[in-house]
């Protein structure tokens, strides 16, 4: 028994520094497959990647608690590197994760439904399908909205048929692809990346950066003309650097070109007939194929139920995510005011974890722990030059700060190396992190 | 659990964390871990991917190395970045319970037999 004794007596040393009960916490003893009648209930409405990272931590935080994920689709599209997809180097269905596991291993029930409504004072929660779920704690992870509204000319059903914003994965993803990818020869790729607050702060731009790369071999007289309404974005530098050794960026031949908020680029309005997008200005700028990628807010089920306030997303106790309009009501990812953390898949991953201590504490009437998230974030500018954000955070003075000095991206160097590393991770790192999520 | 008290008292002076070493430790050790698992696996273990498993490391290897990024003297892509975010305290809590942890592939089946 020499391992037993050496793992007891590491317990023994974290129980002294008077963090024992939540150092034990974890699967020992698992009782899932049997919830006593009397269980406390946790219901989930979203099984994305907030949800899914909650739902199986939550089982690890307590064996005996009745987990339910109400979500409307069977299977899970990452949106994590769907920019991948558009240049054919991943498929969907490669992004396409089932909740078998969660379900089967871990003992989380799953309702393949829509909520319709929730009774805050009951403690209830009621669905399109006439189920009732009475619930101890709940917990929402809706994802994002968007303000097609913002765009005169554009909605959801033109984003749906003419101009995708592939921004949630799925039939737009492939859309888009076809689109950029049947433009004739030195047609030009007009993109418009959001303002505020949204989903994926590097996104657009390395989704931008793949299609360069595909045109460098199929469509080398094109050009990506982002119309930005902002005058700086995530990763800017990095990007830049990389753009420089890879696209011409900043010469006569680049073949991306950015226009910032100051230079006109904010986007007003669309014309899907006549191919072209109105700046505000006044600009109109023909394309050959184009993605608006619209304003965000909190999900639509967030504004629903109420859980959003006058920024149209949803303010939460930062160490516990609970929210602060409904009591035992919790808000995970892309939806919450979260501060210094961006909405990234990584962050929702952490928080959720956080929120699953917290409730585990809290149904236990203990008082949670002092919550610490990470985000790390790699994006590509080729498929084999990476960047990364990344940063570990706490709360200081009620608000999610970055931790020590742990904030900060890619280093621009110029040994080869850490771009044709941070490609390999970025990869390495959807593998294991969908793992985390679903496995 | 008096035979455990001598290793107890031994683990103790290898990692120096005395009685004192507790001193501003206000993050729970496995929140702390649980935040390596989207690069490191759940339970940091992940054994077939080059960001390495940290499942059953030398406690003494992991807060060495780490100590090293966040210094800055060991060349890296990422880590220096992740480690500026951990004080010493923090970076043995978390050694110690990552040893604490199997070096076996994460298999969600060993939930079924943990009754």
């Amino acid at each position: 028994m020499p391992n037993n004794s050496t793992i007891l007596s590491r317990r023994e040393l974290l129980k002294s520094a008077g963090l024992g009960a939540l150092a034990l916490s974890g699967i020992f003893g698992a009782s899932h497959r049997a919830y006593a009648k009397n269980a406390q209930h946790v219901v989930v409405i979203g099984g994305g990647i907030g949800g899914a990272t909650f739902a199986k931590y939550m089982r690890f935080a307590d064996a005996d608690v009745k987990i339910t994920v109400i979500e409307p689709n069977k299977e899970y599209i990452t949106c994590l590197r769907t920019n991948d997809v558009m240049v054919d180097l991943h498929t969907l269905d490669e992004l396409t994760f089932s909740y078998d596991t969660l379900r089967n291993n871990y003992g989380i029930q799953f309702l393949f439904d829509s909520v319709s409504d929730v009774d805050f004072d009951k403690k209830q929660v009621r669905t399109k399908q006439g189920e009732k779920l009475s619930y101890d704690k709940l917990v929402v992870s809706p994802g994002i909205d968007f303000r097609f509204e913002d765009y005169e000319g554009l909605s959801a059903e033109i984003a749906n048929t003419q101009l995708p914003h592939a921004y949630k994965a799925g039939p737009q993803t492939l859309l888009l692809r076809d689109q950029v990818q049947s433009m004739p020869q030195g047609g030009v790729f007009v993109m418009s990346p959001p303002a505020g607050e949204f989903r994926c702060p590097p996104g657009p731009y390395e989704r931008a950066s793949m299609f360069a790369e595909w045109m460098q071999r199929h469509n080398p007289t094109g050009k990506i003309l982002i119309l930005d309404p902002k005058n700086t974005h995530s990763k800017y530098g990095p990007f830049r650097k990389g753009w420089e050794r890879l696209y011409g960026f900043g010469t006569d031949n680049s073949m991306i070109d950015w226009l910032a908020l100051d230079e006109g680029g904010k986007v007003t309005q669309v014309d899907p007939k006549r191919k072209l997008v109105k700046t505000e200005n006044g600009t109109e700028i023909k394309y050959d194929a184009c993605n608006v990628i619209p304003n965000q807010r909190a999900g639509k089920i967030a504004q629903h139920l109420g859980l959003t306030d006058a920024s149209e997303w949803c303010p939460v106790n930062r160490n516990t995510f609970e929210s602060e309009i409904h009591q035992h009501v919790y808000v995970l990812g892309d939806s919450t005011i979260a501060d210094a953390m961006p909405k990234s898949g990584n962050a929702a991953n952490t928080q959720a974890k956080v929120a699953a201590k917290a409730i585990a504490a809290e149904l236990k009437g203990e008082t949670p722990g002092n919550a610490i998230f990470s985000n790390v974030c790699f994006s590509l500018v080729g498929s084999r030059y990476g960047i990364s954000i990344s940063a570990i955070y706490e709360v200081r003075d009620g608000l999610i700060k970055p931790k020590g000095q742990s904030a900060g991206v890619s280093p621009i160097v110029d040994s080869p190396a850490q771009a044709a590393l941070e490609a390999v991770y970025q990869k390495n790192w959807h593998r294991t992190f969908v793992k985390d999520v679903f496995g | 659990m008096k035979r455990l008290a001598p290793l107890f008292a031994a683990s103790l002076l290898t990692f120096g964390v005395q009685a004192q070493a507790n001193e501003d430790l206000r993050f729970d050790p496995e929140a702390m871990a649980w935040l390596c698992a989207p690069c490191h696996g759940t339970q940091g273990r992940e054994l077939y991917e080059s960001m390495p498993a940290l499942a059953g490391l030398d406690p003494e290897f992991f807060t060495q190395t780490m100590l090293d990024y966040r210094e800055g003297r060991r060349a890296t892509t990422i880590m220096d970045r992740v480690a500026r975010g951990f004080s010493d305290a923090e970076i043995k809590a978390m050694a110690l319970w990552f040893a604490e942890q199997p070096a076996e592939q994460w298999n969600p089946e060993e939930l079924n037999h943990a009754q």
